[in-house]
């Protein structure tokens, strides 16, 4: 009786072999690349809003603080978005007749707020407070990014949990000095570049960090119930 | 020094009138189920009011526990969790994270307190209900267990409010929505790692007993009773 497979099959068999699990190894990769990248994260998609808002024209142009919006950063979970009478501040006397404006004046005087479009949308089922984490030394750019390099708003991280935990197991690579929190042009410390803190200067992020982290007493908080609640 | 939150819970003060359970039910966002499903035993409480009836009509005497999550130190619950969503936290709370859950109810089934409890439903709040939602406290949704906390929410932002001044977390800042509600004082909420705390010379009292303690669960939650002498 003549044999049903010929001597190939063996060749085959192997191939198939290591080819199915390269197969399933590409797609697991292909997955894992996919839920990282920008297409589902949307990290760095400028995003349209109801004005096209410049915080490049406002932080770097006329350098208003952060806080002067975002008024209740230190004190709140939220940063806050800013009532139509905060732009009319200014904007009831400087291009006060921009046609570019009309929205902004439309919502004054109707009463009704304009409609942001949210760039930094958390899960629900995640509780993030940012007073804390001003409060620790974590700066607005560390997460935000050069938000003064930002004709309209990006989201500049994944704000995915690894991406969280990164951070909050080593917090001494991303902390600052609490008086530069609010800085957009701070450099953290380089070879090239010194940062001075409580009269001691540093070329070492990691160093100067771990001094911060034991002097602002920072935690390395990494308990489920931190943050999921 | 890292914080162990404990309960006191003093059955001579309590009257039963369930405040804790309504203060309970708003601070969590806890679902109604309906009667029809509250009889196939799907209803929800986190906390609960047993009664218990001594002597015969009509020389009765009431007697009520108020019974919530023991926050056991051995919970029984936890290591029978495939996907680690029941875990025990750094400060002692037998934390349920609902996106980790997959809805196997072992934890129930190994709780002996009977305080976990499963979602049937997606939870529903009718207009205008929906505006008594807490923000603090995620909804959860279909197929999760879910459990008391200690209101881990008030936990949270009674330690960011310290922080924020620049101290430490004082006893008596932090109160859950049962103990803040309980208006005979029954209910007492601390860290039992501070020895001046009052829940911890509550839970050295001689009148302090634990639930099923002979199990070796050994819970946080103290219950106070006076021993009656006919």
């Amino acid at each position: 009786m003549s044999q049903i497979f010929p001597r190939s099959a063996n060749t085959i068999s192997r191939v198939s072999i290591v080819g199915a699990v390269l197969l399933i190894g590409l797609l697991l990769g292909l997955v894992y690349e996919l839920g990282a990248s920008p297409w589902v994260t949307r990290q760095y998609v400028a995003r349209e809003q109801p004005i096209q808002f410049s915080h490049e024209r406002h932080v770097a142009g006329n350098g208003i603080d952060c806080r002067y919006c975002h008024t209740s950063v230190e004190q709140s979970r939220f940063a806050g978005i800013p009532p139509t009478k905060t732009c009319m501040n200014c904007h009831s006397q400087i291009f006060s007749n921009a046609p570019f404006l009309e929205p902004v004046r439309a919502s004054f005087n109707s009463n009704k707020p304009l409609r942001w479009t949210r760039v930094h949308d958390l899960p629900d089922f995640v509780y993030f407070d940012h007073s804390i984490h001003v409060s620790k030394g974590v700066g607005c750019t560390t997460c935000h990014g050069q938000v003064d390099r930002m004709p309209l708003m990006w989201q500049n991280s994944t704000l995915q949990m690894a991406w969280c935990l990164d951070c909050h197991r080593n917090p001494e690579r991303n902390v600052r000095p609490r008086s530069e929190v609010f800085s957009v042009s701070y450099q953290p410390p380089s070879s090239q570049h010194e940062v001075t803190v409580n009269g001691k200067t540093f070329t070492d992020q990691v160093e100067m960090g771990k001094a911060l982290v034991a002097e602002y007493q920072i935690q390395k908080l990494t308990s489920c119930s931190t943050c999921h609640r | 020094m890292a914080h162990r939150w404990g309960m006191a819970v003093d059955l001579d003060r309590c009257t039963g009138c369930e405040a804790c359970v309504t203060a309970c039910r708003a601070e969590n966002n806890i679902p109604t189920v309906g009667d029809l499903q509250a009889s196939r035993g799907r209803a929800i409480h986190w906390i609960r009011v047993e009664r218990y009836f001594e002597g015969e009509f009509p020389d009765v005497k009431v007697n009520y526990r108020p019974v919530m999550c023991q926050q056991c130190d051995a919970a029984p619950c936890e290591p029978v969790c495939p996907t680690y969503a029941s875990h025990h936290n750094d400060e002692g709370l037998n934390a349920q994270v609902y996106n980790r859950c997959i809805g196997t109810r072992y934890c129930a089934n190994a709780c002996p307190y009977n305080v976990r409890f499963f979602d049937f439903f997606n939870p529903v709040w009718e207009k205008p209900m929906h505006l008594q939602l807490n923000p603090d406290v995620s909804l959860r949704e279909v197929g999760v267990m879910e459990k008391c906390t200690f209101c881990v929410q008030r936990i949270a932002a009674g330690k960011d409010a310290a922080a924020a001044d620049k101290r430490e977390v004082k006893d008596g800042d932090i109160k859950p929505a049962c103990v803040q509600g309980c208006p005979s004082k029954a209910l007492v909420f601390g860290d039992l790692n501070d020895p001046e705390s009052e829940v911890s010379r509550l839970a050295e009292s001689p009148r302090g007993t634990k639930l099923l303690e002979d199990l070796g669960t050994a819970p946080k939650v103290t219950y106070l009773q006076g021993v009656e002498h006919a």
